[in-house]
């Protein structure tokens, strides 16, 4: 997988190839847009990681370009502004993603492995992490063969790192998908959500899948 | 008493007052010519032909002149009670329209001048702070991404000690905080500076206080607060989801936030004439009355030991405020010392619904 990073602030384009190769991405990094769309033109990327604010040729207007050359390459805008109407001009630009900063790198790192995997995602009815499993269908839970009530919101959290099994799933992430929310509330919904849903998945069987990677989000998997 | 009253008032006493000289002149100019005459009893003569010429002609002549100068004044102020009218309109958002000049040089026109240069200065210097606490937000928002980057990183390194990586972790939950004021605060400076536009589209109020009911229940289950629903009627007001959203959650977290252990919240919405009425009670510890009016400020903190305890940005009522006014809406809060603390959000009704109620 080829990311391409397009950032002009050094420091933040530096962690941001770090992570991104620690997770088994191979990275290029530009400084501005010109040199973006030239780099995007000469080599096919998995992914676009695109800072909105660049010196000469802004972010919008590089992504508008790629679109309009048919290139679909999927693309993570990135911005300082943190605009609410800036996210749904990038993302009727032709963005697949949108991330304010200032961001955290899990964060960043799963929205890339979500936008690169987004053409195979599964969309079975029939989701299963372990003796974990959940009908889409039904909206039945069950684990090791006993079923599982849940409320709405506990069905759709499951149902959405179920999912995205064996990732990690950051709180923002978590918020946008299960709750819609383009915001951060300040709150910690998240934590005592899954605190709920933990202790109705995990808290009578082993292994617990539900894991917490401090600091960084959830992930549901079967080996720790 | 308005200016106009009051000249109008002035101008009758000096005609009345002119009106008794002449009647004056007129009795001893006839009371001379009488005597000149020899005739009898000049003096009730004199007074009858004079009272005659005060009714007949004098009267008249000051009703006259009353009216005209009532006329006048009208005429003469009538430049200043537009000036007023355009004046009472003026607030933060429209400084940059001007007061109608007449441009015909007079003094009123002079005044208009002035008073339109000083709301062009007034109107400079807002702009400049909003410019200010925008291009601050944005300033502070690129060192913040490379601190967070960094701290990640450490707090997740294995090569280093592991005090080394606590503290990077805490370091970094700082940051965050420090990273979600800088968002509550460019989010402010750009409603300020008018540049956030809100989605409105019809939406049933009711569903959205439902969620934020039940997320409500989540927060304060920990505490062992309890959370009721007192009424929840069907209502659609017009707003922008998201921003309603931000606000329930936002009040029910506050709610629970400053709560007692086993305390409780009551929420309700109810349709009250052409607004919905959303209400959220706490038994917190209550607000001092000295600070209850300060509350919606930004970055106000009424208790400082508060700020230690509870986690929060310091802006969010001031969100709360903000979202409510950009619906049109008015936002209060009651309290006092070891009382119960009720928010209450009023909106306006969509308007199909005003219809049918």
């Amino acid at each position: 997988m080829r990311i391409l990073v397009v950032e002009d602030e050094k420091k933040t384009a530096s962690f941001v190839r770090k992570a991104l190769q620690a997770e088994g991405f191979a990275v290029d990094v530009c400084h501005n847009g010109d040199d973006a769309l030239a780099a995007a033109r000469a080599t096919p990327f998995d992914g676009i990681v695109l800072d909105i604010m660049l010196p000469g040729r802004d972010g919008l207007s590089v992504l508008r370009q790629l679109r309009e050359r048919k290139n679909v390459t999927p693309v993570l805008l990135l911005s300082a502004r943190g605009e609410v109407n800036e996210r749904v001009e990038g993302l009727n630009a032709g963005a697949d993603d949108y991330l304010p900063k200032p961001f955290e790198l899990v964060e960043l790192v799963a929205r890339v492995r979500a936008l690169t995997r987004r053409g195979g995602e599964t969309k079975s009815t029939a989701l299963r992490v372990a003796d974990l499993t959940l009908d889409t269908l039904t909206r039945q839970a069950q684990r090791g063969g006993t079923k599982i009530e849940l409320t709405a919101r506990e069905y759709r959290l499951l149902e959405f790192l179920m999912r995205s099994a064996g990732r990690l799933c950051g709180r923002m992430m978590i918020l946008e998908k299960v709750w819609d929310y383009d915001f951060d509330p300040g709150t910690n919904l998240v934590d005592v959500y899954v605190r709920r849903l933990r202790e109705k998945i995990d808290a009578d069987f082993e292994p617990k899948l539900l894991q917490t990677v401090r600091g960084a989000g959830y992930v549901l998997k079967e080996q720790p | 008493m308005t200016i106009r009253t009051r000249l109008t008032l002035w101008y009758a006493g000096i005609l009345v007052a002119s009106l008794v000289v002449i009647g004056f002149g007129t009795y001893q100019t006839i009371d001379e010519q009488l005597r000149h005459d020899h005739r009898r009893e000049p003096t009730e003569h004199a007074i009858d032909e004079t009272s005659e010429m005060i009714l007949l002609v004098g009267l008249p002549a000051v009703l006259l002149g009353l009216l005209g100068g009532w006329w006048l004044t009208r005429r003469a102020l009538a430049p200043v009670k537009n000036l007023t009218d355009a004046a009472t309109k003026i607030h933060e958002r429209n400084l940059r329209d001007p007061l109608p000049r007449t441009r015909n040089g007079d003094e009123l026109d002079q005044l208009t001048k002035v008073f339109n240069d000083s709301l062009a200065r007034l109107d400079d210097s807002f702009k400049r702070i909003h410019e200010f606490t925008l291009h601050a937000s944005h300033e502070l928002k690129t060192p913040l991404t490379v601190m967070c980057g960094e701290a990640e990183i450490a707090s997740r390194d294995d090569s280093l000690p592991p005090a080394e990586r606590e503290r990077a972790a805490s370091q970094l939950d700082e940051l965050r905080r420090l990273a979600r004021i800088v968002d509550g605060l460019t989010l402010l400076a750009k409603a300020d500076a008018g540049q956030v536009a809100l989605k409105l589209e019809p939406l049933r109020f009711d569903e959205l206080v439902h969620e934020a009911f039940a997320d409500a229940q989540i927060l304060a289950e920990p505490h062992g607060i309890q959370v009721e629903l007192a009424a929840c009627e069907e209502i659609t007001v017009r707003g922008d989801r998201h921003r309603l959203r931000q606000l329930l959650l936002n009040l029910a977290d506050n709610a629970v936030k400053y709560n007692q252990p086993k305390g409780g919240v009551i929420m309700s919405l109810l349709k009250s004439g052409s607004l919905a009425q959303f209400t959220i009670t706490n038994t917190g510890a209550g607000i001092p009355p000295e600070i209850l009016p300060r509350v919606f400020d930004r970055f106000f903190r009424g208790d400082p030991a508060h700020s230690q305890t509870v986690d929060g940005c310091g802006l969010g009522l001031s969100i709360a405020q903000w979202i409510v006014s950009a619906h049109n809406g008015t936002i209060k809060i009651e309290s006092a010392t070891l009382k119960p603390t009720t928010v209450t959000v009023r909106l306006p009704l969509d308007e199909p619904t005003r219809q049918n109620a």
